[in-house]
C-alpha cells in the first residue's frame, strides 16, 4: 500500500525522461554532436528500463539471482551486437 | 520380478512401491493415454520414440547420399538428382541435428532428471506435453515440407543469400524454416520448465554441489538452450519474413546481410555442438562411474569445467566465419577463445580417463557405448583443433574434413546417448536386454562408424556437400559407403535386441547394477506414477524415504528459505495420502500441437504477402484461418483448465529460493525473450552499421506519434501496478477498472501504430509510400517494431482473460499471484519499446 506514492513517483519519473529524449532530437542535439546526444539518449533509455525492471518488476525486492537471470540474457544480446558490429569494421 | 526392497548402494533403503494406480490416466496400452498424458514418464518416452523414428528419417536420407556418392557423378547420374541430393544433403543434417540428437536427449532428461532430483514430475507437466508435441509438430512439417514441391535443399546451415524465396522459391522450403521455428518454441517451453524444476524441486539435502552429474549437464544443456535457440528464433523469424512478407534482410543486394545470417546461425549453432554433447557426457560420467565403482575422479572440477563450457560457448562463435568477410583482428580474437574452450574439456577428458585407471572396468554394453563415445570424441576434437586455427581454416573450411569433423563430435554424442539407452533401458521398460547382443551390436556399431568416417579425413579435398569428386578419393568414398550399411544394421540390431527385450526379456530388478549411486535406482524398475513410496530426502546424508508424518527437514536444507514456502510441503505431502489429487491428463498440449501443424501448413503459402492464386491459394489461406482458430481455442482453453501439479519449494531451491514456480518460469522465459529480442535489435544496429550509421535516418518522419506510444505503454505498465495494489487492497472493483484502463491503452497503443503504419505505406504529399521491402531500413522498422507488436497484443488477450476473471471475483482473496506473473510480461513489453523508441525515431 505504502509503494503506491513510490510506483507514481517512478511513474512520473518514467514520462519526464521519455520527453526529455525527444528534447534531445528536438533542440537539435544530434546535429550539433552526434555521439554526445547518442549517448545521452542510450543513457536515458538503460534509466528507464532499469527503472521499470527495479521497481514496477519488483527486481529490486526478488532474490538477486533474477537479476542475474535477466543480466545472462542482455549480456548475450551486448556479446551478440559488439562482437557482430566489430567484426565487419 | 521387480524388487523394491533391496538395499542400496548409497546406504538407503528403497521401500515397497507405491500402490498409486495412474491417477486418472487411461492404461498404457490405450492410444488415448499417450495423447493426454502429462507425466513425465510417459513423456519421456514419447520423446525417445519419436527421436528413434527421425533417426531412422534422417539415416535413409544418410545411405542414399553415401548410395549417389558411390562414384563420382555428374548432374543427373545416380540414384538422386541434383535436386533432390541436395534436399537429402540438407535434411539429413537438420533431422539428426534438431529432430533426433537434442529429442533424444530430451528423452531421458524427461524420464531420468526427476527421478534423480527426487521430483514428482516436472514443474509444469502441461507445459512438457506441449513442449513434446510441438517437437512432433515440427517433425510432421519437415516430413510435409517434401510434398510441397521441395524440401530446403541449401544445406542445414541456411546460409543466405541461397535462403531467400530468389534461389529456394519452393513452399516446402518456407514449411521447413517453419519447421524450425516451432521446434524453437518447443525447446524454449522445455527449457524454462528443466530449468524451473531443477533449481526449484531438488529434495531435501539434494545442494547443487551433490547433484548428480546427469543431471548437471541437463541444466547446464537446458541453460544453453534458452539462450542459444532465442538467437536461433530471431534467425529462422527473420528468414520467414523475409520468405513471407517479403523483407530484405538477406537479400543479396543488402550491405552485410549474408555475413549477418551467419552471426545469427553461429550464435546458436556453437553452443548447439555443446547443447548436443552435454547430456551424453553427464550420461557418460554416470555409466564410467557405475561400471568402474569408483566417483568420477575430480568431481568438483568436472562439474566446474562443464560451467566453463557452457559459458564460454557463447564467445566462440566466429571461428566457424574464417572464410566470410569479418576483419582479421577478430579471426584472431575468436581464435584464442577456441583454444581457450578445449581446456576444461581437457581436463573432462582426463577425469573420465583417470576414473578407468583408477576403477575395476565392467564391459557391459552401457560402459562399451561409454568408452566408444569418448574414444570418438577425443579424435573429433583434435581434428577439430585444425579448424580453430585461421591459416588451417582458410584450407579446410568447406571440405569433408569438417564433415568428419563434425560427424566425429556429433555421433560420439550419439554414442554416449545409446550408451544411457542400454544403461536406462531396464529402468523405463522394467526389462533386461540381450547382453551378448548388445556386445555384438556395440562391435558392428564401432566398426560401421569408423569405416564410414575415418576415410573422409583422407578423402578430405572432396567440396562439401557436392556430388562429385575426384577420382583418386574413390576408395575412400567406397569404403565409407560400406561403413554407412555396416552402421545401418548396428542400429538394426540395437533396435531388434531392445524390440524384443520389451516383449521377452528377464524382469530388471530396481537396481542392475552394483555401485549406481543416483536416486533413479532406488526404486521400482519401471518406477510407479508418482515415483517415490515416501517423500525422498538427503538431509541425513543418504537418501531416505520419509513417511507423510516425518518432517523434511526442509527448512533447515536452504537456509530456512523453505519456510516461507511451507504451504508447497504440505500439498505434496496431501498429494501422496491420496494419489488423485494431482493430475496427469489434458487434452489441450495435443490440441495445440495439432493446430500448430494446420497453422504452419496454412502459412507456408504465404510468399512476399500473399497467397497462391486458385484452388491451392484457398487451401493455405483456409488452413491459416481454421488453424489460428483452432490455436486460439486451444490455449484458451488450457488456460482455463482446472489443472493441479506438484508444486516445488519443499526441498534445496537454490539460487531462487522464494521465487514461486511460475513466477520463476516467468523470469526464465523472460530472459530468453530478451535474446529475441536482443536478435532482432542487434541485427538491426549491424545492418545499420554495414550501410553506415549516420546515413541511415529514421523511417517514421515524426518521433511524436513515438512518444506518444511511450506515454500509453508508461501509463498502462503504471495501471498493472495499480491493479496489483487494489488487489491487495482486496478491492474487486479497483482490479477491474486497472485492468480495463490497462487494455485500452494497449489498444490505443495499436491504433496509433496501426495509423503510423497506413501513412507510412501510403504515402504523403512530402514523402513517398514506404513498403517492407522499399530498403532494409523499412525492413528492421517494421519487422521489429511489429514483433514488439505481436507482443502487445498476446498480452492484450491476456489481459481481457483477466479482466473476465477479475470481473467473477478472482485476485482479491490472497490469489494475486497471476496479475504479478502478467505484469513480470507486460512490463517487459514497455522495457523493449522503451529502447524501440529512441532507435527507431530519434537516433
Amino acid at each position: 500500500m505504502a509503494r503506491t506514492k513510490l510506483y507514481t513517483g517512478i511513474y512520473v519519473a518514467l514520462f519526464v525522461i521519455a520527453t526529455m529524449q525527444v528534447g534531445v532530437e528536438q533542440i537539435g542535439l544530434l546535429e550539433e554532436s552526434y555521439l554526445l546526444a547518442l549517448g545521452l539518449i542510450t543513457a536515458l533509455s538503460l534509466i528507464k528500463a532499469v527503472m521499470v525492471a527495479g521497481y514496477f518488476q519488483h527486481l529490486v525486492w526478488e532474490p538477486r539471482s533474477v537479476t542475474y537471470v535477466m543480466l545472462l540474457g542482455f549480456v548475450g544480446f551486448l556479446a551478440l551486437t559488439v562482437a557482430a558490429s566489430y567484426s565487419i569494421q | 520380478m521387480t524388487d523394491d526392497t533391496q538395499p542400496r548402494t548409497d546406504g538407503g533403503t528403497a521401500l515397497p512401491g507405491d500402490s498409486h494406480d495412474d491417477g486418472h490416466l487411461p492404461p498404457r496400452w490405450s492410444l488415448k493415454r499417450w495423447l493426454v498424458t502429462t507425466n513425465h514418464k510417459d513423456v519421456g518416452i514419447l520423446y525417445l520414440a519419436t527421436a528413434m523414428f527421425f533417426l531412422i528419417f534422417g539415416g535413409v536420407l544418410a545411405l542414399l547420399i553415401r548410395a549417389q556418392m558411390w562414384a563420382p557423378r555428374a548432374p543427373g547420374e545416380g540414384i538422386l538428382s541434383a535436386m533432390a541430393y541436395n534436399q537429402a544433403v540438407s535434411l539429413h543434417g537438420l533431422i539428426m541435428v534438431f529432430w533426433f540428437i537434442s529429442p533424444f536427449a530430451t528423452g531421458f532428461a524427461n524420464y531420468i532428471v526427476p527421478l534423480q532430483i527426487g521430483a514428482e514430475d516436472l514443474a509444469f507437466p502441461r507445459l512438457n506435453a506441449l513442449s513434446y508435441w510441438l517437437y512432433l509438430a515440427s517433425g510432421i512439417l519437415v516430413f510435409a515440407s517434401f510434398f510441397q514441391g521441395a524440401s530446403y535443399a541449401g544445406g542445414w546451415t541456411l546460409y543466405a543469400p541461397l535462403n531467400i524465396p530468389a534461389f529456394m522459391p519452393s513452399i516446402g522450403a518456407t514449411t521447413t524454416v517453419l519447421a524450425i521455428v516451432v521446434f524453437c518454441v518447443s525447446i524454449t517451453v522445455g527449457g524454462v520448465n528443466f530449468i524451473t524444476t531443477i533449481h526449484r524441486m531438488r529434495a531435501p539435502g539434494l545442494t547443487m554441489r551433490s547433484l548428480p552429474l546427469f543431471t548437471w549437464s541437463m541444466l547446464l544443456t537446458v541453460w544453453m538452450m534458452l539462450l542459444a535457440f532465442a538467437a536461433l528464433l530471431a534467425a529462422v523469424m527473420i528468414l520467414l519474413s523475409d520468405r513471407m512478407l517479403g523483407t530484405t534482410y538477406f537479400a543479396a543486394t543488402t550491405a552485410g546481410g549474408s555475413v549477418l545470417w551467419t552471426h545469427l546461425f553461429w550464435f546458436f549453432g556453437h553452443p548447439e555442438v555443446y547443447i548436443v554433447f552435454f547430456p551424453a557426457l553427464g550420461a557418460m560420467a554416470e555409466i564410467f562411474q557405475t561400471f568402474t565403482g569408483n566417483r568420477i575422479v575430480g568431481r568438483k572440477w568436472f562439474i566446474v569445467s562443464m560451467v566453463l563450457v557452457a559459458l564460454q560457448s557463447f564467445i566462440v562463435w566466429m571461428h566457424h566465419m574464417f572464410l566470410t568477410s569479418i576483419n582479421l583482428e577478430v579471426k584472431t580474437l575468436f581464435m584464442a577463445t577456441t583454444i581457450g574452450i578445449s581446456l576444461p574439456f581437457d581436463l573432462m577428458v582426463f577425469a573420465l580417463i583417470y576414473t578407468l585407471i583408477k576403477g575395476r572396468i565392467r564391459w557391459d554394453t552401457p560402459m562399451l557405448y561409454a568408452f566408444g563415445a569418448m574414444v570418438l570424441f577425443i579424435v573429433g576434437g583434435i581434428t577439430g583443433v585444425f579448424l580453430g586455427a585461421v591459416v588451417l581454416d582458410y584450407e579446410f573450411r568447406g571440405t569433408y574434413w569438417v564433415v568428419a569433423h563434425f560427424h566425429y563430435v556429433m555421433v560420439s554424442g550419439v554414442t554416449g546417448l545409446i550408451a544411457g539407452l542400454f544403461y536406462w533401458f531396464p529402468k523405463i521398460t522394467g526389462k533386461m536386454y540381450d547382453e551378448f547382443l548388445g556386445k555384438v551390436s556395440f562391435a558392428v556399431y564401432f566398426t560401421g562408424f569408423n569405416l564410414l568416417y575415418f576415410p573422409l579425413f583422407l578423402a578430405w579435398g572432396t567440396p562439401r556437400r557436392v556430388f562429385a569428386y575426384r577420382p583418386e578419393y574413390l576408395p575412400w568414398h567406397r569404403l565409407a559407403s560400406v561403413g554407412a550399411v555396416i552402421l545401418g544394421i548396428s542400429f538394426l540390431l540395437i533396435i531388434y535386441n531392445l524390440a524384443k527385450s520389451i516383449v521377452a526379456g528377464d524382469d530388471a530388478a530396481a537396481n542392475p547394477w552394483p555401485y549406481s549411486t543416483t536416486a533413479e535406482w532406488a526404486i521400482s524398475s519401471p518406477p510407479p506414477m508418482e515415483n517415490f513410496p515416501g517423500t525422498p530426502s538427503y538431509a541425513s546424508g543418504s537418501l531416505e524415504f520419509l513417511r507423510d508424518d516425518e518432517p523434511t527437514g526442509a527448512a533447515a536444507a536452504d537456509g530456512g528459505t523453505t519456510a516461507t514456502d511451507g504451504g508447497h510441503a504440505a500439498a505434496l505431502e496431501s498429494a501422496h495420502d491420496d494419489g488423485g489429487h494431482v493430475d496427469h491428463a489434458s487434452y489441450w498440449p495435443f490440441m495445440i500441437g495439432l493446430f500448430t501443424v494446420v497453422t504452419s501448413i496454412g502459412f507456408s503459402g504465404l510468399q512476399t504477402g500473399s497467397f497462391p492464386s486458385g484452388l491451392e491459394g484457398t487451401f493455405y489461406a483456409a488452413a491459416s484461418v481454421l488453424g489460428v482458430i483452432g490455436l486460439i481455442g486451444s490455449v484458451s482453453f488450457m488456460g482455463y483448465e482446472n489443472f493441479t501439479a506438484h508444486e516445488g519449494g519443499f526441498g534445496e531451491t537454490w539460487p531462487f529460493g522464494g521465487v514461486e514456480n511460475t513466477k520463476m518460469g516467468m523470469w526464465v522465459f523472460l530472459a530468453s525473450d530478451v535474446v529475441l529480442f536482443g536478435a532482432f535489435i542487434g541485427a538491426a544496429i549491424f545492418l545499420r552499421v554495414a550501410y553506415g550509421w549516420t546515413q541511415w535516418h529514421p523511417i517514421p518522419h515524426n518521433p511524436i506519434p513515438g512518444l506518444v506510444n511511450t506515454y500509453l505503454l508508461l501509463t498502462s505498465s503504471f495501471t498493472v501496478i495499480l491493479s496489483l495494489v487494489a488487489a491487495q487492497k482486496r478491492s474487486r472493483k479497483g482490479v477491474v477498472a486497472s485492468l480495463v484502463v490497462t487494455f485500452l491503452l494497449g489498444l490505443a497503443f495499436l491504433v496509433n501504430k496501426a495509423i503510423e503504419w497506413v501513412v507510412l505505406f501510403q504515402g504523403t504529399e512530402e514523402y513517398a509510400p514506404i513498403a517492407l521491402d522499399s530498403s532494409v531500413r523499412a525492413s528492421t522498422y517494421f519487422l521489429t517494431t511489429g514483433l514488439h507488436m505481436g507482443h502487445v497484443i498476446a498480452g492484450l488477450l491476456v489481459t481481457a482473460y483477466l479482466i473476465w476473471r477479475a470481473w467473477n471475483g478472482a485476485y482479491v482473496n490472497g490469489d494475486d499471484e497471476p496479475l504479478e506473473y502478467f505484469g513480470l510480461y507486460w512490463h517487459f513489453v514497455d522495457i523493449v519499446w522503451l529502447f524501440l523508441f529512441p532507435m527507431f525515431y530519434i537516433i
